[in-house]
């Protein structure tokens, strides 16, 4: 049997369940750099509290993938949400790799991953600290990403790899995961965010299409024009550019 | 300690009305219970029954013109531009609010850019004079978003 391998530059910390492993990984990162060095990785098989975008809940049974990863880059906080970026295309390297011909895989701005145009995993970031000019102490990258199952009422569709036919473990999953993840972070580190906002430009959705675009007080509707140099998405709206740096997509021509 | 007989000041009370004026934002309350009437203003001359509480009170009014929130000395700046959120989601309760006692490190406001959630940070303690961001709404960097002292 093939062994799947998560590279030794990660210290991997493995539990049966935990709450949330975003709030687990901070809870580590807080307790200095000898305790949670960057690269630390937080793998739980059930989550219970498992978090979304704006304390949404992210149903967690046993069967899926939920990893929190301690990051410690030298970057200005202006710039941690390039990661989100980086990782998301991490993520979109790994399915092409396990997946089997003939799947559509796509990235859904700011940093879902969409299987067949339906939702299988969610990222989400916190930082601690830092500013302007100052790296952040610290960085969670949480990322989540369905398997063996998938939530049904969510307001855009989700799927999971078992339910378009995959025949992979978890073990594959994150083995993939964690491989691509490095190097799609070393070249980030490498060559800057330029070539990763073209390398996501073309494996996105959407792009030049009319999308809705969900703000916490309203809905904005407009075409999807492109993301700029820090990642924001360029909607417009009837000749005008609007920026926007937070909402949740959506694509009104389609069942989501 | 005793209760207070009823002729006294009922401290707790005053502690109280002060609060729940800084909270709302009133510059004068007045309460009424058994023919005893307590007002609470911001204006010390107006002060009846809490000559101790009022001063407090009024110490901390937001000083006028020409101090402006960006030029302020205890105004934190979004270090990021992103969306600005006061609570950690919407069902839950803001983080602080005008009038609170803050501990250096505390959170004030979230700031959400592509999905990553930044807590920004009381840099000292102090109290919150000013909110002056809304909940949902862009912020722009280095735009003033609070304002302690």
């Amino acid at each position: 049997m093939q062994q799947y391998q998560i590279p030794s530059l990660y210290n991997v910390i493995k539990y049966e369940t935990i709450g949330s492993t975003n709030a687990e990984a901070a809870r580590l990162a807080a307790l200095g750099e000898e305790v949670a060095p960057d690269g630390t990785l937080v793998w739980a098989l059930e989550q219970t509290e498992g978090r979304g975008r704006r304390g949404r809940n992210w149903q967690s049974p046993t069967g899926n993938l939920y990893t929190s990863l301690i990051l410690r880059p030298e970057v200005p906080l202006g710039q941690a949400a390039q990661l989100g970026f980086v990782a998301a295309l991490a993520v979109y390297d790994a399915l092409g790799n396990i997946a089997p011909a003939g799947h559509q895989v796509h990235c859904k701005w700011p940093n879902d991953i969409l299987l067949n145009e339906k939702k299988v995993a969610g990222i989400l970031l916190e930082s601690q600290g830092g500013g302007a000019e100052q790296p952040a102490e610290w960085l969670i990258l949480g990322m989540g990403l369905n398997i063996d199952s998938h939530p049904q009422d969510t307001d855009f569709p989700a799927t999971c790899l078992r339910y378009e036919g995959f025949e992979c473990s978890l073990d594959e999953v994150l083995s993939a995961y964690t491989k691509s993840f490095l190097s799609w972070t070393n070249r980030w580190l490498d060559r800057g965010f330029e070539p990763i906002r073209k390398d996501w430009q073309w494996r996105s959705i959407g792009r030049g299409e009319e999308i809705d675009v969900r703000l916490e007080t309203q809905t904005l509707s407009g075409v999807f024009e492109d993301i700029d140099e820090d990642g924001a998405l360029l909607l417009n709206r009837g000749g005008k550019i609007q920026r926007i740096t937070a909402g949740d997509v959506f694509f009104p021509g389609s069942a989501g | 300690m005793a209760k207070n007989p009823k002729t006294d000041i009922d401290e707790n009370l005053v502690r109280k009305l002060a609060a729940l004026m800084d909270e709302t934002g009133l510059t004068e309350i007045e309460y009424g219970v058994d023919g005893t009437n307590i007002r609470v203003s911001r204006a010390v001359s107006h002060s009846v029954a809490a000559p101790a509480a009022a001063p407090a009170v009024a110490a901390s009014e937001p000083v006028a013109a020409p101090i402006t929130p960006a030029n302020h000395p205890g105004a934190v700046k979004s270090p990021m531009v992103g969306v600005v959120y006061t609570s950690s989601d919407p069902d839950s309760p803001a983080f602080v609010q005008v009038g609170d006692t803050v501990s250096e490190g505390q959170t004030l406001v979230l700031i959400e850019a592509m999905k990553v959630f930044n807590p920004i940070a009381a840099p000292k303690a102090g109290r919150v004079v000013q909110i002056l961001v809304e909940s949902g709404s862009p912020v722009e960097f280095g735009e003033p978003l609070v304002i302690l002292e």
